[in-house]
């Protein structure tokens, strides 16, 4: 190790502490866990990674799941924590996915030989990063008109949350997230795509 | 509306296609219809919609278009995210990094990965060396808080030019790519050191010695580490020692800033509080959220001497709370105790861990002189010199004294607070036995306690109509057992132990008492409010700051005459939160259904709650008890619903275990009673 970097040790205790405080509506409290979440999607990501080229699949449900039991010990977990950490993991990496394809998605503008470098090596394609700022985008627009139809999205699709724990998660039936869903899932299609 | 061309002008957003002008209530209208025609079966649908929109022809056509969306979608967000994009996540640490270049470097192998970023090794092509790259994570490089700091590490330390810190070779920036290029390090952390115990005495003296020189330097050109640790200075195999990590170091204040406003330096704190994981090496100053100078580096290495000699921090604790308390209050067990050193050792170590700076070594140089005189005047017998730890001879509730004392001490800065130990004071035991413990009754029975308190925490808000139903006992059962399980799982001592919570509300009493009083406003709310709103939480320790005692949007603050930066401020707080609530009242009825009104939407300020009325107003269920609301809370908007879902049976559980402290084990009197 060449150094190692200052970073905040959080606790089990504190785990459950901040996801409580940030259901209370404490932003702060997402600003201390989304470090946390973030080393712990990468950890995630790595496995998956890993698997994948081993020709496996892996449930990202299940890794989510796995993410969680470590970073909140042995206790026994109580549901509310649990769909707090799935929020917060669905948010983060949302933010993280969309704020690479911005970058990448901008970036095209600049056409010198060192970026085209870089351009090559980067594992979002253009193609892929449009998508996901047009989903973003379209997302945002969605919550103003129906807020709980675009958290089922994130949850669902930046969360990798099934269908059941989506529902856990907002405290809704597990009827009403399939009604949204679907219904989110074509306004989001028609958004991105342009009219019908 | 269009679908973009594959080849087209992505450089423009060619996303702003939304058709704005849909508003909630036509998607409400839309979205029914659209849900009906999914249930039917394929076949029939464009019959049936044809039929539900006979007279609304646009409505059709909306419809319609998502219907055909519907069918052409596919697996459109059918596989997570994560699926396509996990190698997003790995940024730099998966291989396809290496061979990668950035500017003149080219990424040989993974280094390291911390919170503030990757480093690599890599080559620099134009002058043929191997350099450690550290690269931003994409997350924090568009964090800019996160950028500062990182880029204050840069400057501070390239001011600097001296063998035993860490040069900086670059700092740059791609588009994508924010980095930075040290020189290259072969060795071993001294965490990694002393992990191992390989280290001899002379050898913790040379490295003491070594970064006492370093900070010296350092100090004389202005700049104060803030953040040594054993994790930040690093030991190459010729045995020359190099600090990292120059990133939270700030240029020391001209004397004039002698002058600044505490609360100014408050702030800084909180900042800082937010990067600092490690509060073990932390000075009394730093604990205290005062100005930080090199005397505070004279602490921390003094700290990191100690551990190196004993193996053991000298201010050890479990939380970050107790660590503080143990800095602010204790004395480390003596060395001739811990591991047997000279009793010179122990000289240098009193004079570096004073806890009033001015009795430090007033500088680095002053330190560093005293280890060399020790290396070459080497005295040998070790002297025990016990001395009487007084502080674990205290009982644990005495840190909570002293939790609070700090905790009084940084809301001082913006007032001044009464503080009574009284409100703490242990009380008789006797009189706990006359209430059964929460903890050893049974479900039913606690439901059953759970509804009898909520109905006499009811009549001390106002007149109550309604009762709550069992699914409302159950949500305030879920956040008392919330409660009680995070005081379990820190043994009755953390941070967001019961102790900790009610004993901050304790001191705070009489000034709620008089200031709710005067406003006619029941205190039990001016009581449970504060346990609510500061989250567990005292204010300095929240990363915002703009917190208080009671929480206000900034706005609703400004109206009632505080300003943002006196909302951590207690005196001023209090009063302006009872004016808040009696003028809402008088707005809405005197009654507990208008304090429930009034505390559902508390922190959101006036317009929220007359809207939140006019929301309620509009329902047909309206009913302005909240057990009613709760039952109902899916019917109303999003904010209404969370709101009523989580806040008030919080609050309720708040108020039960401070008006039945014996039943949770707390040996305190109800705090409405305290006055």
């Amino acid at each position: 190790m060449l150094e190692s970097a200052p970073m905040t040790t959080l606790s089990a205790d504190n785990l459950t502490g901040l996801l409580f405080e940030w259901r209370q509506g404490d932003e702060a409290a997402l600003e201390k866990l989304t470090p946390l979440v973030y080393d712990e999607l990468r950890r995630i990501a790595h496995r998956y990674v890993r698997r994948e080229r081993d020709g496996h699949t892996l449930q990202t449900t299940a890794l989510v799941n796995e993410a969680y039991v470590r970073l909140a010990g042995r206790q026994k977990i109580e549901w509310q924590d649990r769909s707090h950490f799935f929020a917060v993991t669905a948010n983060v990496m949302r933010h993280i996915l969309i704020d690479h394809a911005r970058r990448r998605h901008y970036a095209k503008r600049g056409g010198d030989a060192q970026h085209v470098a870089l351009d090559e090596a980067d594992a979002m394609s253009h193609q892929r990063a449009r998508e996901l700022v047009a989903l973003d985008q379209a997302l945002e627009a969605l919550a103003k008109l129906d807020p709980r139809k675009s958290q089922v999205v994130e949850l669902r699709y930046f969360g990798g949350l099934s269908m059941e724990e989506t529902a856990e998660v907002l405290e809704v039936s597990l009827m009403t997230v399939r009604r949204d869903w679907r219904v989110a899932k074509a306004w989001l299609f028609k958004e991105v795509n342009g009219e019908w | 509306m269009n679908s973009e061309p594959e080849t087209a002008t992505i450089y423009y957003s060619p996303f702003t296609i939304y058709r704005i002008n849909v508003t909630p209530e036509r998607w409400q209208q839309v979205e029914e219809i659209l849900q009906r025609v999914l249930d039917r079966p394929p076949p029939d649908r464009v019959s049936f919609l044809d039929q539900v929109c006979r007279d609304d022809a646009e409505l059709r056509a909306e419809a319609a278009s998502l219907i055909n969306a519907y069918d052409e979608a596919g697996d459109f967000i059918e596989v997570p995210a994560f699926a396509t994009d996990a190698r997003i996540l790995l940024g730099g640490e998966s291989e396809h990094q290496i061979g990668r270049e950035i500017g003149p470097y080219t990424i040989r192998e993974c280094l390291g990965v911390g919170g503030m970023g990757e480093v690599y090794l890599a080559h620099d092509g134009r002058l043929g060396r191997l350099v450690a790259l550290k690269i931003l994570p994409v997350y924090f490089a568009s964090d800019d808080a996160r950028l500062r700091r990182f880029q204050r590490e840069a400057q501070a330390a390239s001011a600097l030019n001296h063998p035993n810190i860490l040069t900086i070779h670059e700092v740059g920036e791609t588009d994508e790519t924010r980095f930075i290029a040290t020189e290259f390090i072969e060795g071993d952390t001294v965490r990694e050191l002393i992990d191992r115990r390989e280290l001899s005495r002379e050898q913790i003296l040379d490295i003491a010695d070594q970064v006492a020189s370093a900070l010296a330097a350092a100090h004389a050109a202005g700049i104060v580490h803030r953040d040594i640790k054993p994790e930040n200075i690093m030991r190459r195999r010729d045995g020359l020692v190099k600090i990292l990590d120059f990133g939270i170091a700030k240029l020391v204040e001209p004397p004039s800033t002698d002058l600044v406003s505490e609360r100014a330096l408050t702030k800084s704190y909180t900042e800082i509080g937010v990067v600092m994981g490690t509060v073990g090496y932390m000075s009394p100053e730093q604990a205290r959220a005062q100005a930080v100078d090199e005397r505070t580096d004279v602490w921390s290495l003094g700290v990191v001497l100690y551990e190196m000699l004993t193996g053991q921090l000298p201010f050890p604790g479990a939380t970050r709370m107790d660590t503080m308390v143990s800095i602010l209050e204790r004395e480390p067990t003596p060395l001739a105790a811990a591991s047997g050193h000279p009793d010179e050792f122990q000289r240098v170590i009193d004079k570096a861990l004073r806890k009033d700076r001015d009795d430090r070594y007033q500088s680095a140089a002053e330190f560093a002189a005293d280890l060399k005189s020790i290396r070459e005047h080497p005295k040998v017998a070790p002297v025990a010199k016990p001395k009487a730890d007084r502080s674990s001879l205290r009982p644990a509730w005495f840190n909570y004294f002293l939790i609070l004392g700090a905790v009084v001490l940084l809301l001082a800065v913006g007032g001044t607070i009464l503080y009574r130990r009284l409100a703490l004071r242990e009380r008789n035991a006797a009189s706990a036995v006359t209430t059964k413990s929460y903890l050893q009754m049974s479900d039913a029975e606690q439901m059953q306690f759970i509804a009898k308190q909520e109905q006499r925490i009811s009549q001390m808000m106002g007149d109550h109509r309604g009762k709550p139903n069992e699914e409302a006992v159950r949500a305030i059962k879920a956040y008392l057992d919330y409660r009680l399980r995070v005081d379990r799982q820190t043994n009755g001592e953390g941070d967001g132990s019961l102790r900790a919570v009610y004993g901050r509300a304790g001191p705070y009493v009489p000034l709620i008492a008089r200031s709710f009083a005067a406003r006619k406003v029941p205190i039990i709310i001016g009581i449970y409010l504060p346990v609510i709103e500061s989250g567990f939480r005292p204010c300095y320790e929240n990363a915002i700051g703009a917190k208080g005692l009671f929480q206000f949007v900034p706005e609703t603050a400004k109206n009632y005459g505080v300003a943002r930066d006196e909302m951590c401020d207690a005196e001023k707080m209090t009063p302006a939160a009872a004016h808040y609530i009696a003028d809402r009242m008088a707005e809405l009825g005197e009654d507990s259904e208008s304090v429930t009104l009034v505390l559902l939407s508390y922190n959101r300020g006036a317009e929220s709650v007359r809207e939140m009325l006019r929301q309620l107003r509009g329902t047909d269920n309206y009913e302005r008890n909240f057990w009613m609301l709760y039952a109902h809370r899916n019917e109303l908007g999003d904010t209404f619903r969370n709101e009523s879902a989580g806040y008030v049976p919080n609050f309720f559980a708040a108020a039960i275990i401070g008006e039945n402290p014996q039943a949770f084990g707390l040996n305190f009197e109800p705090l409405s009673t305290m006055k």
